[in-house]
């Protein structure tokens, strides 16, 4: 290592906090919360346990095959964009009588919405209050989603945010916010990308990424996972 | 295991689809101009300040649902419409860049949010 871990002067290091099993508050919150509803009858830990590992099933899977099949499909692109409820039910998602409410969660509210992009318009997904997201058909949001950094700089500035991303997006083509405060969850769908001729829905489906579906990034013929977020050393660290 | 009357109505039918048909008539059309009203909202709302007062277009009526100011307190007894509605970045922030004009915004508020323009 470099000789700057050798410094035997003090100006305001501190070291780096201890990793260790610590609870944080919304944590106790939602363990006290937990224990109290089983306690009250509302569900048990049974329930509690199923739901947990259900959750743990979702995934971008089934928005990624909407996507590839309205791609092959002008009726179920319309189905999509007319009932969006009806066509995730041909990719598997029920979003009416999904655990653990059959009615949606206040994170997974019934209303999906497709946006559908085209070659001068571009959607992108952000939720300014908090984290919805449609879970049923993506599973959980990413951490950076999550960030108040992502949240108040999309919907202020969607371009620098999204070059950030490594999207740069000609001045032509209008970029669309959408910022999901009520009731709606949005899923992207992206336009099929160039060099994708003659593929079949299992191929197209492969490259329809989580990030496509939010809106950050767009699909292309060679790339079948998320690119890696950019780590950017701060230029002041904590500490100095 | 006691349910309530929300949790009867939604199960099996979704929410918002539960409160179909409740609201009165809609006051707005696609297409109609609107400005966002800067209500109070004491306690709870799902309304962005950075909305308030700015200018629209409905693009959708989406659904009926009781305002999130009302069901944050289990009120459910006012649906309301909700519409979709699409801002230009140009109006909401002052300073953004003239070359990107075409860029929006698109979200959804309540029908107590909206005045006719």
């Amino acid at each position: 290592m470099s000789n700057s871990d050798n410094h035997d002067h003090d100006h305001g290091h501190r070291p780096p906090a201890p990793m260790v099993d610590e609870v944080s508050d919304f944590e106790a919150l939602e363990v006290a919360v937990r224990e109290l509803c089983i306690e009250k009858g509302l569900f048990t830990q049974d329930d509690h346990n199923e739901w947990t590992e259900y959750m743990h099933t979702l995934g971008p899977l089934p928005a990624a095959r909407l996507v590839a099949k309205a791609w092959l499909d002008d009726d179920y692109k319309q189905l999509c964009i007319d009932d969006p409820v009806k066509a995730s039910l041909e990719v598997g998602i029920d979003w009416i009588t999904s655990m653990p409410s059959n009615f949606g969660t206040p994170s997974d509210y019934c209303n999906p919405r497709i946006l559908v992009d085209a070659p001068k318009l571009k959607h992108v997904v952000v939720c300014t209050l908090c984290s919805c997201y449609p879970r049923p058909i993506l599973g959980q949001s990413p951490e950076w989603y999550r960030t108040p950094n992502y949240r108040r700089r999309m919907v202020r500035w969607p371009r620098q945010v999204l070059s950030e991303f490594g999207l740069q997006l000609p001045e032509d083509v209008e970029i669309r916010v959408a910022d999901s405060n009520q009731k709606t969850r949005y899923v992207v769908m992206p336009v099929r990308p160039e060099g994708t001729d003659g593929w079949s829905e299992d191929q197209l489906a492969e490259i329809v990424t989580r990030d496509c579906l939010i809106g950050v990034a767009q699909p292309h013929p060679d790339r079948k996972v998320d690119d890696k977020r950019p780590v950017i050393s701060a230029i002041h660290p904590y500490g100095h | 295991m006691s349910k309530s009357h929300h949790v009867e109505k939604a199960t099996g039918v979704g929410d918002p689809q539960c409160f179909k048909g409740e609201a009165p008539p809609p006051k707005f059309n696609v297409g109609d101009k609107v400005r966002i009203r800067n209500l109070p909202d004491i306690f709870y709302t799902r309304s962005q300040m950075y909305l308030r007062e700015a200018e629209a277009t409905v693009v959708k009526l989406v659904y009926e649902s009781p305002p999130a100011e009302d069901e944050a307190w289990d009120n459910t007894d006012s649906p309301e419409w909700f519409y979709s509605l699409l801002f230009k970045q140009t109006d909401l922030w002052p300073d953004y860049p003239k070359k990107f004009e075409a860029d929006t915004l698109e979200t959804e508020l309540s029908e107590r949010w909206l005045e006719g323009l």
